[in-house]
């Protein structure tokens, strides 16, 4: 007779190991990563919803259990990505990129620079925001807004909501744009004639799907229902 | 043979389907009042009036697609008389949205192409055709499902002349994200071939579901799957001892005599394709395609009729 406790049968021996390993819960999230998982609202105390890529925030390499809070650097290698949110804001930031979530100045509750790369943002509604780029300045309330910079310009794509945009070298330019889904997305020029440093652009590199993902994490609906562009593989019936 | 020649009647066996002189109007009547059935699917549209409705298409662009196909059973035939082949394809299409209402809209779209065969040349064929859908999503929510609702007619001219005509479909369908990497969509698809020779007059219905595996922010793996019950149309070469009805002599092929028959099958379809999208509307999409059919209700000692098909394809894909 085996003593107390002891099992006999070694499938369930293992299985039991496996638990106390905690194999199921790394098969799960290992799971998650390959196949990804239903977004939702983030737990209280987690930040990041999705890292892929070697992603820092202060220098420090992150994981989905690193939090992220105003004051914080985030920095993505090159084909790096993560998802995160921010209190009641959410972002999805691309590969080689680098953005400072600033403490809010007073009168505001969010605002960042994208030094460089390229970000998609949501924001709560009601909140004004600002957000800094090598070659603007924009003003946001309740908006969905990507942007994408470098030393010679800015592209920025209000999705929705409201924006109002100032060229940095040229304070002459700006426009404020409305949008209910991404009607007037622009270049802004670091060195554009007078008054003339914002051009209209077209919509690029962001899709609908990415915005319903991240207003996900906060609790959020984008204002719109259907998604502006589809995947693009060719399906071919079987004739 | 050329289209214009004549069927030379010496090589024909049983012609049970008899060549028809127009497309069947009946079923071209059917698609008519589905395509109707969509266009005035909104009470809105029909209180703002036909022009005011149409003046509302926002116009989606243009998508261009080009292909390279291997097919190993252009014959859609038993084993012994499969013949293999390549295919050059191009496609391009049109379209635009018109919204309804904040929760549905109706898509359309026309689209022409060209498939041109290597060998069987007589398989070549030319189409034009058009889509409208249907589509509702209760909301702008990430998972939200999207229902839809389809009719799909087209015309087409090959290099021979029996296969000439109409194929048309009907269904509905519906799209969801499952999750951040996985898209999953499945539909019911009711499809009606019309041909010159009733041989190629074909009913069937499809059951399929497809899932996008999103393995970064350019390349998709899908996966699909598909089951076809109803008419199947194979030819066969001399080895088949007793063709099933309806039959004919095959134009499409000059190399012996095949005949082309009707039968019922059920029929199922594996895909599995790899698409790397580039930036600024561009993508590479690779794909294999394995088709496994067996004939229905087949009395016990008769003719295997069952056959195999493996595709694989090189496509690149264009939007502008």
């Amino acid at each position: 007779m085996r003593p107390l406790g002891e099992l006999d049968d070694p499938r369930r021996r293992i299985l039991i190991q496996a638990l106390a390993a905690g194999f199921f819960s790394s098969a799960g999230n290992a799971a998650a990563q390959l196949f990804g998982k239903a977004p939702g609202r983030l737990p209280a105390g987690q930040s990041i919803f999705r890292v892929t890529g070697r992603v820092t925030v202060n220098t420090q390499l992150a994981t989905l259990r690193t939090r992220i809070v105003p004051g914080d650097t985030v920095e993505t290698a090159p084909n790096a990505e993560v998802v995160f949110a921010v209190a009641e804001e959410a972002f999805l930031l691309r590969g080689a990129s680098r953005m400072v979530i600033e403490k809010p100045p007073s009168g505001l509750t969010t605002a960042l620079r994208l030094v460089t790369g390229k970000v998609l943002s949501v924001f709560g509604r009601g909140r004004p925001t600002r957000i800094v780029t090598a070659t603007s300045t924009i003003g946001i309330r309740g908006t969905g807004a990507y942007a994408e910079t470098d030393p010679e310009q800015t592209y920025f794509c209000t999705c929705y909501g409201v924006a109002d945009i100032v060229a940095n070298n040229d304070p002459s330019s700006r426009e404020t744009v409305s949008a209910s889904h991404h009607d007037r997305p622009l270049y802004i020029l670091a060195k554009g004639k007078a008054g003339g440093s914002i051009r209209n652009a077209p919509f690029i590199n962001h899709t609908d799907q990415e915005l319903a993902l991240i207003e996900a994490l906060v609790g959020r609906t984008p204002p719109f229902v259907f998604p502006l562009d589809t995947y693009n593989a060719p399906r071919r019936d079987y004739p | 043979m050329r289209r214009g020649e004549t069927i030379p009647s010496g090589a024909r066996r049983t012609v049970t389907g008899p060549v028809k002189p127009a497309a069947s109007w009946r079923e071209l009547g059917s698609v008519a009042a589905g395509l109707a059935l969509l266009a005035g699917a909104s009470a809105q549209a029909r209180a703002a009036g036909y022009s005011e409705f149409i003046d509302s298409l926002q116009f989606r662009g243009f998508r261009a697609e080009a292909s390279y196909t291997t097919d190993d059973n252009v014959t859609r035939a038993p084993a012994g008389d499969a013949l293999r082949d390549r295919i050059l394809g191009v496609r391009v299409s049109a379209g635009g949205v018109i919204p309804i209402s904040p929760r549905t809209r109706v898509s359309i779209q026309g689209f022409a192409g060209t498939q041109r065969f290597s060998t069987y040349t007589g398989l070549s064929n030319n189409f034009i055709g058009t889509q409208a859908d249907f589509f509702f999503r209760a909301s702008g929510e990430f998972a939200a499902p999207t229902y839809g609702a389809f009719v799909r007619t087209a015309k087409e001219e090959y290099e021979s002349t029996l296969r000439d005509g109409y194929r048309h479909a009907f269904g509905v369908t519906v799209l969801k994200p499952a999750t951040d990497k996985v898209q999953l969509s499945g539909g019911v698809t009711y499809n009606i071939t019309d041909g010159k020779s009733t041989v190629f007059d074909a009913k069937n219905v499809s059951l399929r579901g497809n899932a996008d595996w999103s393995l970064g922010r350019w390349d998709t793996v899908y996966m699909g799957v598909e089951y076809r019950r109803g008419d199947s149309i194979s030819t066969t070469g001399p080895t088949l001892s007793a063709v099933p009805s309806p039959n004919i002599t095959d134009d499409a092929f000059s190399d012996s005599l095949r005949t082309a028959y009707r039968l019922k099958a059920s029929t199922f379809v594996a895909t599995l394709g790899y698409n790397h999208a580039f930036s600024g509307g561009h993508s590479l999409d690779v794909s294999w395609r394995r088709v496994q059919s067996k004939a229905q209700d087949s009395p016990p000692g008769s003719i295997d009729l069952s056959y195999a098909v493996n595709q694989f394809s090189l496509a690149y894909l264009a939007r502008f």
